[in-house]
Parts: C-alpha cells; sequence; structure tokens
C-alpha cells in the first residue's frame, strides 16, 4: 500500500509539474499577444488599409519593386540602411524593417516582386538589427565600460560589411525556392 | 452633397480595408503563433533555460574550433530559451574581448527563427511576417522560406561574429597604442 501510495504521488506531482509549466506556458503567450503582437497587428492593418485605399500602393510598386526584384536594388538597400550613421537611428523596436517589411509584403502579394526574392529581402531589410541597443545589449552582457567604447563602433562597422554580404549569401541560397 | 458623401465613402473606404487585413491576420497568425509559443514556452520551462550556461563556458575558449560554438551554437541556444532581449546576458560567459562579436551575433538572430519559432520575439514578428505574408497571398507555400531564413541566418551570424571579433581587436590594438602615447 505504501509503495502504491508513493507511486502515485510522484505520478501525480509529475503530472502537475507538467500541467502547471502548460498552463503559465499558455499565459505567458497570450499575454506576448496582446501586449505585442495584436497591437502591431493594428498599427500595420491600419498602415496597409491607408496604402492600398489610397493608391501610395501603386506608387511604392513602382519605386520599391524595381529596387526590391534584383539583387543590386536589395543590396543598395541594405548598404543604406547600413550606414553606421543612420542604422542606430533605423534600430528601435525593429519598427522601420517591419514596415519596410510589410510594404514589401504587399508587393509581393501581387507578384510586382517575385517569390524568391523574399530571403535576400529578408536580410535586406534587416542590416541594422540591434544597432540602436548595443551598450544595453553590451551591460546585459556585463561588459566592461571599455567594451562598450569599443564595441559600440565595432558592430556598426561590421554591419556595413556584412549587411550586404548577409543579402548576397541569401540571393544564392534562394535558388531553387519557389521557381 | 453628393461629393462629401463620396469622401466618406472614400475615407471609411480606406479602414475597411484595414480592418479586413486585421481580420486577416488574427485569424490567419494569431491562432498558431498562441499555440506555437505556449508548446516552446512550456518546453523551455521543463527543460530549464539554465542548462545552457554550460555551452556559454565553453564558448569561451581560445581556438579556431571554438568560432562556430562561440557564433552560432551559443547565440542559437542563448536566443531560443531567453528569448530576446535576456539572450544578450549569456556574453557574461565570454572573455572581454568576445563580448562585442556575440552581441552582434546573437542580436542578428533574433528574426531568422520567426517563421518556425516566434517565441523568440514575438514584438518584431513582423519583420518576418510582413514579407511571408505577402509570400503566401502570393500563393506560395510558406515552410521554405521560413527554414532557409533560419538556416542562412546561422552563417550570417557566425559571419558577424568573426566580422566583428577581428574589427574589434584591430580597435583595441590601436587604443591601446594611443594609450600609450598619452
Amino acid at each position: 500500500m505504501k509503495k502504491i501510495n508513493k507511486i502515485l504521488e510522484s505520478i501525480g506531482r509529475g503530472v502537475g509539474k507538467v500541467v502547471g509549466a502548460m498552463y503559465q506556458a499558455g499565459r505567458d503567450s497570450i499575454d506576448q499577444v496582446i501586449t505585442n503582437v495584436l497591437p502591431f497587428m493594428a498599427f500595420i492593418s491600419l498602415v496597409i488599409g491607408i496604402i492600398l485605399g489610397t493608391g501610395v500602393g501603386d506608387w511604392i510598386a513602382n519605386t520599391l519593386s524595381p529596387l526590391a526584384s534584383s539583387l543590386l536594388g536589395l543590396l543598395v538597400m541594405s548598404i543604406i540602411i547600413a550606414i553606421p550613421v543612420l542604422s542606430p537611428l533605423l534600430g528601435p523596436g525593429a519598427v522601420i524593417a517591419q514596415i519596410i517589411g510589410t510594404l514589401l509584403g504587399t508587393q509581393f502579394a501581387t507578384g510586382a516582386i517575385p517569390a524568391r526574392f523574399a530571403l535576400p529581402a529578408l536580410f535586406a531589410i534587416n542590416p541594422q538589427v540591434g544597432c540602436d541597443f548595443i551598450p544595453v545589449g553590451l551591460a546585459l552582457g556585463e561588459a566592461e565600460p571599455e567594451t562598450v567604447e569599443i564595441g559600440v563602433p565595432a558592430v556598426l562597422f561590421s554591419r556595413f560589411v556584412t549587411g550586404p554580404i548577409a543579402v548576397i549569401l541569401a540571393w544564392l541560397a534562394s535558388f531553387g525556392m519557389y521557381s | 452633397m453628393q461629393a462629401l458623401a463620396k469622401a466618406a465613402e472614400w475615407f471609411i473606404g480606406l479602414f475597411i480595408q484595414g480592418g479586413n487585413t486585421f481580420s486577416g491576420l488574427v485569424v490567419g497568425i494569431v491562432p498558431l503563433l498562441i499555440v506555437l509559443m505556449t508548446f516552446v514556452n512550456a518546453l523551455i520551462s521543463l527543460i530549464g533555460a539554465e542548462k545552457i550556461e554550460g555551452v556559454g563556458k565553453a564558448a569561451a575558449r581560445e581556438g579556431l574550433l571554438y568560432y562556430p560554438v562561440r557564433y552560432v551554437v551559443l547565440p542559437f541556444l542563448s536566443v531560443f530559451f531567453l528569448t530576446n532581449p535576456m539572450a544578450y546576458t549569456m556574453g557574461r560567459f565570454l572573455p572581454e574581448k568576445y563580448k562585442p562579436a556575440f552581441y552582434d551575433s546573437a542580436v542578428s538572430y533574433v528574426h531568422p527563427p520567426l517563421g518556425i519559432f516566434p517565441h523568440v520575439n514575438p514584438g518584431e514578428y513582423f519583420v518576418w511576417a510582413g514579407i511571408a505574408n505577402g509570400v503566401t497571398e502570393a500563393g506560395y507555400n510558406i515552410g521554405d522560406l521560413a527554414i532557409r531564413y533560419l538556416l542562412i541566418g546561422l552563417v550570417v551570424i557566425l559571419l558577424r561574429g568573426i566580422v566583428t571579433e577581428r574589427i574589434s581587436a584591430v580597435m583595441w590594438k590601436r587604443s591601446a597604442a594611443e594609450g600609450a602615447e598619452a
């Protein structure tokens, strides 16, 4: 009897742990969706609605789409975004990357940009990722002030090089996709 | 009067368009996002995020062999288990000279997994979803794009880690030389 009790207890404990973890995970997910995801969806929907409704979409289609449908255009885009002075300004909250991505998305949807350019485009809109956050990110890693002093320009310069290279790598990797 | 009515209709039309987009996003993306995030969050809390600290210590070692550990394995695990922005705390296991490069590498990986693991950065989901949604609307399957984004992301962060490590090493040398002159 004692043995059975012990087994039952450990089963109960294990199940309780798993169920508790899953329930808490569900709560976290719902929290994140409500506080982070849904507000951004509302914002993005407004932007898309205005773009499609006012005809700005046609203008974008004529200017942005040709840029995004060639490797050279995407490289130019990534180089501009990665300029060491601009990149920290374009970084915060990844808002710029998300808006440009959504604008490009509307063009992928109509087929104005071929689908295989989606992969290099994902990298072309994002060479500035985290450039606004370098001192904080390094502080989270318990870096010395001197490391921050070196680290900020080092990362910014590095992006100017690796941003375009990432686009080229992604472009090479996009062969055979959606063809 | 006629013109006013036309203007009003046009004005409302913008938001009908936006509303349709919103309901499309909520119905199309949110349910999957919630269930997927719940699964991964549960998995992480059952495994225990502190288990990856051993990798942090291994990544501090010198040598060519440890580049992929430092700038591929460690950033991937940090971002997967700790998510943005807590992933950067793993830098504390590394010597100062590797910290900028590790940050660069880790922060560059908070978007590439979004197609498959949206829990890493749900607040910036549209870096991925903006383009991915368009590709879906054009009638393509998104899985191929998601997995290639994730994999090429790993190559890119390795490259960023190496390049940034080199650049910061040069800058350190230069600032040390200036310090000696002064």
